[in-house]
Formats: C-alpha cells, structure tokens, sequence
C-alpha cells in the first residue's frame, strides 16, 4: 500500500522542507518559519522511508485549513519526487516566479463620465428623461429619476442613515463592562470594595452589557454601467458617513480611491465637486476583483470580524473572474458579514448570471438590490454582524 | 508507517475510536511536537471524541472548556468564590490583623474557584487532556486570551502573581467552521479535518459501538447514511446519527429496513422539516433499497 523509498540525506531533507514551504507560500497557502522549523521536527519523529507518513505528518504543520489541502497535496507530490529521487513531471520554481499574472494594460484614461454628468446641476436637466433599468419597480420613488434626489432629499438619506447607524451602534455583545448604572451586580467588585468598610457591601457595583463596535466599509462601484446608481448610492454614503463615524467609504471602477474624506463635507453637493476634482479616471470597464484585491493589499486592518463589507455594483466585470472570486474569498474569510448591492436586481427578471457574479456569489452573505430607497430601508436589517 | 503511529491508531480502536492514518499521525504529533490540536469537520464526525478516547489512552484527566459567545476569563480561567468571601470578612471582622493581611487570606488559593483552563495549568502529575470545545462559538476577545494561554501556558492572577504549568496539558480544540479562526490561532495549532467517513469506516464504527446488530441491517443503515450524504439535504447526518439510528433500531428489534420502520424512525438522523420531506418522496418512491445498498 505505501511506497518505501530511501530518504535524502538531512541536509538535502532540510532543503526540501525549506522548498516545500516556499512553494506554498507562492501558491498563497502562508506556511511561515516557525511552521517550516515545526516541519522539520516532525520530520525527526515519522518514518522517512514512508511516503504517506511524511505527506500526513508536514500536511498537519504546515496547512491550516481544509481549503488548502488540495494546494498542498500538489506541492508536496512535486517537491517530494523530486527530493526522492523520482523524475518529476513538473520543474521546480525559480526563487522569484510572478504568483499573479501581470494585469493586462489598463483601457486608455477616459474622463470620468458618470462625475461629469453629476456635476451638471440638476436643475437644468429636469426635462430630461432617464429610463432607469429598475423599469419594473413602479414604486413612487423607484420610478423615479435618481437625478431628482437632490439637497430636497437630503432629509431622507439622513433619517435612513440614523436607522442604519443606531442599528450598527445599539447591539450589545454578550460581554460586561463595569457601569455605573448598569442592570446587573458586578460581585467581584462589590467584594473587592466592601473590604474597605469591613466586609459590609455599602456601594453595590455594576455592571451592563458591552456594546458592539461595528463598522461598515462600503465599496462602490463608479464605473460607466453604474452611472445611474452610483449618484444615489453616494449621497446615501454622504449620508451615512455624516451620521456614524465608522464608515470607510472607497470608489473603484478600474482603480481603486478613498473617498472617506471627501465625504465628511456637510453638503452633498460641495462634496460632488470634491469628487469630480479628486476622481479623475474612472472610465467605462470595471475590474472589480483587482480593486478589491488593492483594498485588501492597502488596507489589511480595515476589515475584521466586526465589519460589514457592502459591496455595490451591477457586477460587470472585464477582469478575470478567478482573480474577483479569489478577492472576495479574502475578504469574506476576515469580514463579519459581506453584503452586495446589485442595482440591477431591482428587475424582476434580473439574474445574477455575468460571469462576475458567477465568480462573486459564493462569497456572500447577502445579494440584495440596491436601486432604490425602498431597498436600502430594507437592507437595513442585514446590518448587523 | 512509525510504529507509535501504528501503536497510537491501535490504541484509540481498542477504545473503540475507529479511526484512520491522519487522525493516528495527527494526534501522535500533537503529542510528540506538544502543539495543540485544532480538529475541523462537519458536526457529528467525532471530534470531540478525539479529546475523550487520548485522554483514556494516555490515562489522564479531561478537562474541556465548552466555548459559546461572551466566554470570558471569568468562566474560562478562575474565578473568586464570592460568597465565602463575603462570609470570610464577616467572620473576621473583630479579628485582630490588617487589613493587608485579611486580603492576604481573602485572596488565597481556599477561594479561588478554578476553572477549566486554570485546572489544565496548576492540574499536577500526568499532564492532562485540555479540549477547548466549539472554539468557533467563542469571540475574537476569548479567541486572542486563548492564544495568549496556549502560547506559554502560564496565567496572571493579579492577586496572587503568575502562575505557571508544571507539565503541559495537550490540547484539543475544536471547531464547527461556523465563523473562520484567526490566523494566529490556526498557525499555534497542529490541523486535523476529519471527513465523513466512507462506507467501510463508518460500517466499522457503527458495528464497534452498537452491538446486537445484524450484520444486515449495518449494512442497510451505512449505506442510507452515505446515500444521505451524498444527496441535497440542509443538514446532512454525521456519524452520531448513525449510531443513534442504529441503536433506535436495536431497541426496535428490527433486523432489515423495510419503508415502514424508516418513516417512524427518521427523526434519528434528519433534523429539518425539508430534508424529512425529501426523504419521504424518495420513500413514496421505492427508492429505500437503492439507498441502503449503497457501498461506497
């Protein structure tokens, strides 16, 4: 059943571990030193001549997680046979082999169509009809041009941004802090302090429930498709970003920029102008898995178990399906919750089937439609981690 | 294959724990390195067990540490016992001494309330089994407390000082998936993902732990178990299932399946209003035998 093969000598054996990890790390399994010193060890306490020991014993070490068996598996059939003395199908890395693909020449700058539109005011266009995509929804405000959501509006983008945010601010975790007022008896404290007044508990400390911290970071897509949306999901980020302090707010369409700052201007309008300054290239193709990766690559710390990610975009990706799939595994695996807005689901006969959302689905928690106040009142019950 | 591993594998059976070579290699590493263990897989795959039958083999004491959400160093690690406390100073109070001394006595190991992860690190003698159950339940707080506890395995009472483990526990620590682990966490541990076992297993496991089973009827439960498995269903049956079914059936008195006995006892290994309603239309459908016959 297994295989006995006589091992390489230590140093080569040593060698080989240190070339299995490294393969590892290129093929993003993160096998770190102290992992590979572990390997080694193990190495000192199996049966070297047996295949099978070895494989079960460095893929205990060296893996960390189910997903990653299959990656492993494969690295440790090529660097195995090739360390045993087995002519391998498959040649070993060089030390500095590219791990991801060079991205394909971005699409020549065009101005920022969808910034320009806004910057129009809208006054003036009043007698310009858009058809919005969300044709079917003929709710009053689903019906209606989102280029009517103007300063008049603004008091309803600020009521559903106090929702949202005593939502994010009023969940208590499961964990006490000590409180002046609060519901229950703290007794470690009340016996710690009654020792001063000779056992007699004459202040009586307490405690109550921690809050949660919950933050949201909102990724919106601002390429040529969203145009029509991206107006409205903005202000509705204005809104929330005035209200609740822990939002982060980033824009991409082929690349990725902060827009946290230019948010926090009171007026809508003055920050549209900002934006327009600021956002110069956004053209018509949307890569979103290589903004995302950007995201995760400048901002590690930004997203955690007690973040919500809400992602907005119709989904039309000209990059490479594999490289948003792989993007939103990341940042599914570190966020609380991942949450898409999809505009276009606001058709009744919309399916998610371009090949971005194909990619994107699996890493979701929620796929809700994006495309007017009616959907984003009712996304407010998804936001909670 | 290393003759512990062999050793380690042969023990665990005779403890009725069938089990495989990564279980074996996993568990005999986790001793040989003294790294902890974290043990991953769908519920009802045993892994818990794993913790229960090494601390029989190793002839020791287990200590498990069930994690829910809120778990904090109070309920994880000690705790002062309050009301003898409380009784302590009334007792006390016309006792000559000062104050000092009095908290001295206050904070003494008489009313310290030790718990699980605590009674791991000042436990003496053979080092015992620690298994820090469901640690995906817990939050990230406890999650990054453990990571402290795991890595030097000694604790800060901040009236008493620091307190150190004379001999390492082995740990255990298991996990659902249903919130991914820090890195940091995975990275401390040994991993080990139990699957579903397959036809032969899992026929072992069931004839092992319930006897007084026709050999039919083993066959029969495995086989609509794996077929299970295989199928569409929100919460597929683990191993725990099996032997629940099995030792229903044994009560039963039943020999074979036949549709009948099935519908009455379903409710063994489905656990959802759907699945039940799927496996009555593949019922309604005669389908039980090609259910049962299946062998892998």
């Amino acid at each position: 059943m297994t295989e006995r093969v006589a091992p390489p000598p230590p140093a080569d054996l040593l060698a080989t571990v240190v070339t299995l990890c490294r393969l590892l790390r290129e093929r993003g399994v993160a096998a770190t030193p102290a992992e590979s010193i572990d390997a080694a060890r193990s190495l000192a306490v199996v049966d070297l001549f047996d295949r099978e020991d070895v494989r079960l014993a460095l893929r205990s070490v060296l893996v960390s997680r189910r997903d990653d068996f299959d990656a492993f598996d494969a690295a440790f059939a090529e660097v195995w046979s090739v360390a045993w003395g087995i002519p391998s199908p498959i040649p070993l890395p060089g030390p500095r082999r590219e791990m991801i693909k060079p991205p394909t020449p971005a699409p020549p700058r065009q101005p920022a169509v969808s910034l320009q539109n806004w910057m129009k005011p809208s006054e003036a266009e009043g007698s310009d009809p858009i058809t919005v995509r969300a044709a079917s929804d003929n709710e009053s405000l689903g019906a209606r041009d989102f280029a009517q959501y103007a300063a008049e509006d603004d008091a309803a983008f600020a009521a559903l941004a106090r929702r949202i945010a005593r939502r994010l601010t009023l969940r208590r975790s499961r964990r006490w802090k000590a409180a002046r007022r609060g519901r229950r008896l703290d007794l470690r404290r009340t016996v710690r302090s009654s020792l001063r007044t000779g056992g007699d508990a004459i202040r009586l400390e307490r405690r109550s429930r921690k809050i949660r911290r919950t933050t949201l970071v909102a990724l919106c897509d601002l390429s040529g498709s969203m145009e029509l949306y991206a107006r409205f999901l903005l202000q509705f980020l204005h809104a929330l970003q005035n209200t609740f302090a822990r939002v982060e707010t980033f824009a991409f369409a082929t690349r990725l920029s902060r827009l946290t700052p230019l948010l926090r201007g009171v007026h809508y309008r003055e920050c549209l102008r900002d934006l327009g300054r600021e956002v110069q290239d956004f053209s018509g193709g949307t890569r979103i898995g290589a903004s995302l990766r950007t995201f995760l690559d400048r901002h590690p710390k930004l997203v955690d178990r007690r973040t919500i990610v809400l992602v907005m975009s119709d989904g039309w990706d000209v990059g490479d399906p594999a490289v948003l799939a792989e993007s939103l595994r990341v940042l599914h695996r570190r966020a609380g919750r991942v949450i898409w807005l999809n505009p276009l689901m606001g058709a009744a006969d919309y399916r998610p089937d371009t090949r971005g959302m194909q990619a994107a689905l699996p890493y979701i928690d929620v796929l809700a439609p994006g495309h007017n106040m009616d959907a984003l009142q009712k996304l407010v019950r998804h936001l909670a981690v | 294959m290393k003759e512990e591993i062999r050793r380690v594998q042969d023990v665990m059976e005779r403890e009725a724990y069938i089990t495989d070579r990564q279980v074996a290699t996993s568990v005999f590493l986790a001793s040989a390195l003294g790294k902890p263990l974290l043990v991953e897989g769908h519920p009802g795959v045993g892994k818990t067990e794993i913790a229960k039958v090494l601390a029989q083999v190793l002839g020791t004491e287990l200590i498990r540490l069930q994690c829910y959400e809120g778990l904090d160093a109070s309920t994880a690690l000690y705790e002062w016992n309050y009301p003898r406390q409380l009784l302590h100073i009334k007792l006390g109070e016309t006792a000559p001494g000062s104050l000092a001394e009095k908290e001295a006595t206050l904070f003494s190991d008489a009313f310290l309330l030790k718990r699980p992860l605590l009674a791991a690190i000042t436990h003496h003698g053979t080092p015992p089994v620690l298994l820090i159950d469901e640690v995906d339940r817990s939050d990230e707080e406890f999650e990054a407390f453990l990571l402290e506890i795991l890595s030097d395995f000694q604790v800060t009472i901040p009236e008493m000082g620091t307190i150190r483990a004379e001999t390492r526990p082995v740990v255990v620590l298991t996990s659902n998936r249903t919130r991914e682990l820090s890195e940091a966490l995975r990275r401390r541990c040994l991993y080990l993902w139990i699957d579903y076992p397959s036809f032969e297993k899992e026929l072992r496991i069931v004839r092992t732990k319930v006897p007084g089973l026709s050999e039919q009827l083993a066959r029969e439960i495995t086989g609509v178990l794996q077929s299970l498995r295989r199928m569409r269903l929100s919460k597929h049956p683990g191993v725990a299932e099996s032997l629940d079914w099995a030792a229903a059936l044994v009560a039963l008195h039943a020999d074979h399946l036949d549709e009948t006995v099935v519908r009455e006892t379903m409710g063994c290994f489905l656990k959802d209003d759907g699945d039940f309603r799927l496996l009555e239309h593949e019922l309604d459908a005669g389908r039980l035998a090609a259910l049962a016959s299946f062998a892998g």
